[in-house]
């Protein structure tokens, strides 16, 4: 695994055995047209871990978050060059399937985006698509993942009304229910919360925690607090490079790079 | 505290918004007053003929009664089948121009057309329908009528599609991508049912628009004084047999068009309201 050689280097002082690494970062580049968006990053992200991008707005935390699920590919004009091994496999390789991918490698909006459809249909549909249920699994699929996203006891009763119904904090829950019923290996959440209010933030927040046992999590957040709350590492850019990664912990009470240390303690931003 | 703002400028303000106001309410009454007149008017006059015999009896010669039987079914013949072939077409185009095309020089190109087509006068689609169908078949028609109406509900159709696909908020789109899901079922699962009302408001404003229109159908399918649902003959309408009682000298005649134009109007009226209780369902 010479590959996250760096990404380790960076981590040895903090830790002594690695867990896996689920998403291996390499020589990341990305261009929107001509103007470069990343500049050569290396980076892991480790199973069952909540891995926070954080940085001020534009410094490229949402791009990296996009490249793993390839989501630029919708647009023209955006490309990635480089290297991301997920299992081992380039997820940039041109012979990718990008909807197999996406199965794989799950996202949650910013702002919720359930579809215009029924609550159960909501989730029914994206397992649809690569799963053959019969009607009674399907039943036990939505619960589980209703259950999953802590929305199960609010919704079980109108699970027929429209998904567009639910309070924003329900259907960002609804969004992530969704996402984990695809049951995918990865899930990216790209600044979950910035729509809802602290309550419906809190259990967000848990939920990522309790998603972790099953799942690879990668969050970007504009929330320092929240990023020092639900992950495991934390990696901290800015213009396009990564400045510092490491264990959250570390970062937040001794931060090597001067950088680092002038963003999380509210110096810019 | 002691309020130190300029007197004579504020209520030089207020004249000022005063008189906005008014020339608003103003505008806003000439135009009502408009459609009120032309609805009166329709009413006083078309409404006295407006029985039962208008819907069963055939259009009469000059100096007797009769109704409107056959141009009725003729224009509702015509109106269906050209939507039903206008439709399809308008929304494929659209979906065109609104997902796949989004970026493409050619939608540009097809985007600049349709806007021709939109604003170009019907009796010029009437014309060239005339001239790709009647003068080859060498006789007047239902179907080129049809199809002169269907010519007209495309670039409708194409635009209302576009507009409302185009509203549908990219973070949806996305959001069901990122499950996986293939660009054809993003579009017919998520962005169709997101865009529906807009879509089917586009579609009854497109059937109002060709309901009255007359100078296409002028050109082909002419007209008939008989009953027929033959689709390759001459077939009546509405608004020919509107055109052609109203110009006549013969009292009947010239009733029966006040009664087509009051029935004409309340169909396009129906469809309008129809149309905008729908959007506005669909925006709740």
């Amino acid at each position: 695994m010479t590959e996250i050689s760096t990404a380790q280097k960076l981590e040895a002082g903090a830790t002594a055995v690695s867990p896996d690494v689920r998403i291996s970062i390499n020589n990341l580049e990305f261009f929107y047209g001509t103007s470069k968006a990343l500049k050569g990053i290396n980076l892991p992200l480790y199973a069952n871990q909540v891995t926070a991008f954080i940085g001020p707005s534009g410094c490229g935390k949402s791009t990296l978050l996009r490249v793993l699920n390839r989501m630029y590919d919708l647009y023209p004009n955006q490309r990635a060059e480089g290297e991301v091994l997920l299992d081992g496999q380039n997820i940039l390789a041109g012979d990718v399937d990008l909807n197999l991918l996406r199965a794989r490698v799950g996202m949650v909006f910013q702002k919720p985006t359930p579809f215009p459809m029924s609550i159960y249909e909501n989730i029914a549909f994206g397992v649809r698509l690569y799963e053959k249920l019969s009607k009674a699994d399907m039943d036990v699929r939505v619960e589980q993942s209703l259950n999953r996203a802590a929305l199960w006891k609010e919704v079980k009763d109108k699970l027929t009304s429209s998904g567009l119904s639910l309070s924003g904090g329900q259907q960002q829950r609804l969004c992530i229910a969704r996402t984990v019923a695809v049951k995918p290996e990865v899930i990216l959440f790209d600044e979950p919360c910035s729509a809802l209010d602290p309550i419906s933030t809190a259990r967000i927040e848990e939920l990522i925690d309790e998603l972790k046992a099953d799942y690879t999590i990668a969050i970007v957040t504009h929330n320092m607090q929240q990023a020092s709350r639900v992950s495991d590492h934390t990696a901290f850019m800015y213009l396009g490079e990564l400045m510092e990664f490491g264990h959250t912990k570390a970062m937040f009470t001794r931060p090597q790079n001067p950088k680092t240390q002038d963003y999380i303690t509210g110096r810019f931003g | 505290m002691t309020m130190a703002f300029d007197q004579v400028r504020y209520r030089s303000r207020r004249r000022r918004s005063a008189l906005t106001m008014g020339l608003c309410w103003f505008a806003t009454a000439v135009g009502i007053s408009a459609l009120l007149i032309i609805l009166g008017t329709l009413l006083l006059k078309g409404f006295g003929g407006l029985g039962i015999g208008v819907f069963t009896q055939m259009t009469p010669p000059p100096g007797s009664d009769g109704g409107l039987l056959n141009p009725i079914v003729g224009s509702l013949i015509m109106t269906v089948l050209g939507v039903a072939i206008g439709t399809p077409i308008g929304i494929l185009a659209g979906t065109y121009l609104a997902e796949y095309g989004r970026h493409s020089r050619l939608s540009s190109v097809v985007r600049f057309v349709n806007d021709i087509l939109l604003s170009a006068p019907s009796i010029i689609m009437g014309l060239f329908v005339y001239t790709v169908m009647v003068a080859p078949m060498g006789h007047f028609s239902g179907i080129a009528g049809a199809v002169s109406l269907a010519v007209l509900v495309i670039p409708i159709v194409v635009r209302t599609t576009e507009d409302m696909l185009l509203l549908v908020p990219t973070p949806l789109r996305e959001a069901a991508s990122a499950l996986g899901m293939p660009r054809s079922l993003v579009i017919k699962q998520v962005a169709y049912k997101a865009a529906r009302t807009g879509m089917i408001t586009g579609v009854l404003l497109a059937i109002a628009r060709v309901s009255g229109e007359t100078a296409p159908l002028l050109f082909t399918a002419l007209n008939s004084q008989f009953f027929s649902t033959n689709l390759n003959a001459p077939m009546a309408s509405l608004p020919a047999v509107i055109f052609q009682f109203a110009l006549s000298p013969y009292a009947e005649w010239q009733k029966l068009a006040w009664v087509g134009a009051l029935i004409i109007t309340a169909a396009v009226l129906t469809l309008s309201i129809a149309a905008r209780a729908l959007s506005a369902k669909g925006s709740k």
